[in-house]
């Protein structure tokens, strides 16, 4: 990725954008580009937690529920419009990620897992059960997205918006990795020690990569509320943590496009290729499991292997 | 509400949280290393169980050894994928493969056995004892005695048997103990059958209490999470007295507060205690 241009970029995101249309420009592919982008987003939020920080945050169904039922309440029973509800999403998770960072200050590796996953299952008995979350009727009567007179009403008039939204991600992923909090948090991952000695606090660091990831998921459970109109406690199941999970790791770490495509993959097996909903389950299970046993550097590992062969062939041919 | 009804519903409530714990705690004692596949693996165990008695009419005694044979076959060939990164201590990667069989599992079981609740009647549940207003079945008294038994039997073989030296070692130093000449690929091949014969066990003997779902693994791996860190990570006594103290806990809140939020009660008790005292109850204060 680092040998594209800015123009390839702008080249690739402006076809990205008339995608849609291009595949023919139904119903169906409208929602899934919505959807892609959507998920795509809530799983940059945990790539920078997985990928920068080394961590395994089993937290960020609950940032991505806090931005849906953040938008849900704020747009059906405040009347806030799209941008207050995104800033009630950010600062909703924010907080949550705020508290989750100061009381998991000094724990690592599986007690921090174990302690994010308690965070969801909390996160699940809430949506389910407190009155003002909706309990198990959810929130219903979210408005259709109107912004500066632009309504959304349908998946083909929303993925401007999801298509905003990725792209954004992207920027701020891109740049958190270019700054000097994205350098500090990888020196934390590769080597705590020598962070340390650097003069770099992990804590600091830790609470700060969390701040900056919880915003970017709960901004795709934002715009979920609105694609789906109804938001209930199944925002916060497990099947959206496998599903950033799978995405993260499924082309390789640390690359910026890989999260994107990993969604894309996996919705475009669920959604065009689907074996119906257990077997579906198992594939992505399966997929987790073959490529971190036997894939720990995902599918673009084998692939820029293969390049660099090609490479070393073509340069062995002509010399 | 009856107190001492309660105590008893806390007493198996507890002995069935330990019972269930016991694989995780060796794990976590011996591998270091965590399975979010736990509560799928107990899920598996209950419906194995109820299988084998409702479709071949097998009694009670022959299904449970099946199942024990069943979680051990799952729990071997979940360590044999990801075993080199156990040996690496690849622990983020671990976690992450175990959250996958959880999911592979749950839709193979309701692939396999259906996604309806389905109630698994023993010989022993069935059966009711009365004294005066308190009310107990023979399956919770088969649960409190294969508890304190198992419990016993596991704390013997690790602090008195060779086979517990030699685990104790990996556990302290996987790569000490390779120098040495253990093959620790076989202790920790050893570790996962054991903790799927010892969740098939539990799902044997607890799932009986209530109706069972191919989803109901989520809530068994939360109440081993707490029970496990609470008892302090790896101890085997630390488990026992953490799952009755959590039983009870749970017994009494649900009765006397919320029975919706007495998980959730449950974590946030437990986040409290892990901000004051990191390695759990049983460690000593400070210690991580």
């Amino acid at each position: 990725m680092r040998m594209m241009t800015p123009l390839s970029w702008l080249i690739g995101l402006g076809l990205m954008l008339i995608a849609p249309a291009l595949l023919g420009g139904s119903g169906a592919v409208y929602s899934a580009f919505v959807l892609i982008a959507i998920f795509a987003v809530m799983s940059y939020g945990l790539d920078v937690i997985v990928s920068d920080l080394g961590e395994v945050s089993l937290a960020h169904p609950v940032f991505f529920a806090a931005g849906a039922y953040a938008s849900a309440i704020g747009s059906s029973r405040w009347g806030f419009d799209p941008i207050s509800t995104l800033l009630l999403a950010i600062a909703a998770a924010a907080i949550i990620a705020a508290g989750i960072g100061i009381v998991t200050l000094r724990m690592r590796e599986f007690v921090f897992s174990l302690v994010t996953y308690a965070v969801t299952v909390v996160g699940m008995t809430l949506a389910a059960n407190w009155a003002f979350l909706g309990g198990s009727d959810g929130i219903t009567g979210i408005p259709v997205f109107n912004i500066f007179g632009y309504s959304a009403l349908t998946d083909r008039e929303l993925w401007p918006v999801a298509w905003l939204l990725l792209v954004a991600a992207l920027y701020l992923v891109r740049c958190f990795r270019r700054s000097r909090l994205g350098q500090e948090a990888m020196t934390v991952h590769l080597n705590p020690r020598l962070a340390t000695m650097s003069g770099i606090d992990p804590h600091r660091v830790r609470i700060q990569v969390f701040l900056f990831s919880a915003p970017i998921t709960a901004a795709a459970g934002w715009l979920y509320s609105y694609q789906r109109a109804y938001i209930s406690a199944d925002v916060v199941d497990m099947y959206f943590l496998i599903l950033m999970l799978t995405a993260v790791v499924l082309i390789g770490r640390r690359i910026l496009l890989a999260p994107l495509i990993g969604v894309a993959l996996i919705l475009c097996q669920e959604k065009f290729l689907s074996f119906g909903g257990y077997v579906d389950r198992i594939i992505l299970g399966s997929v987790l499991i073959v490529i971190l046993s036997f894939m720990p550097r995902g599918l673009a590992g084998p692939a820029f292997d293969m390049l660099r062969w090609i490479k070393r062939r073509a340069k062995n041919i002509n010399t | 509400m009856n107190f001492t009804q309660q105590l008893i519903n806390g007493l198996v409530l507890g002995h069935s949280y330990a019972l269930i714990a016991i694989g995780w705690t060796v794990l976590l004692g011996v591998a270091r290393l965590v399975n979010f596949g736990h509560g799928q693996m107990y899920m598996l165990g209950a419906f194995v169980t109820w299988f084998v008695m409702s479709r071949f009419g097998l009694p009670y005694l022959v299904a449970i050894p099946i199942a024990m044979a069943v979680g051990i076959g799952v729990g071997y060939l979940m360590q044999r994928t990801m075993l080199q990164l156990t040996i690496r201590q690849d622990l983020v990667s671990v976690m992450i493969v175990t959250l996958g069989f959880g999911h592979v599992l749950e839709g193979v079981a309701a692939l396999f056995f259906g996604s309806t609740g389905q109630i698994l009647d023993t010989p022993l549940s069935v059966r009711d004892i009365y004294i005066g207003d308190i009310w107990i079945t023979w399956q919770d008294i088969a649960i409190i005695i294969v508890a304190i038994l198992f419990f016993a039997l596991l704390k013997y073989v690790v602090e008195k048997t060779r086979v517990g030296r030699l685990v104790r070692m990996v556990a302290e130093d996987p790569k000490l103990a390779l120098l040495a000449g253990i093959d620790i690929r076989k202790i920790y091949l050893g570790v996962f059958a054991f903790e799927g014969a010892a969740v098939a066990i539990a799902a044997a003997l607890i799932a009986p209490r209530t109706p069972i779902l191919t989803s109901m693994g989520f809530d068994q791996v939360i109440i081993t999470f707490v029970v496990v860190v609470l008892g302090g990570i790896g101890s085997i006594t630390g488990s026992y007295v953490a799952g009755i103290a959590l039983g009870l806990f749970a017994a009494f809140f649900g009765a006397y507060v919320s029975a919706a939020y007495s998980t959730a009660a449950m974590f946030v008790f437990l986040i409290v205690v892990l901000v004051v005292r990191p390695g759990g109850l049983a460690s000593r204060p400070g210690a991580h």
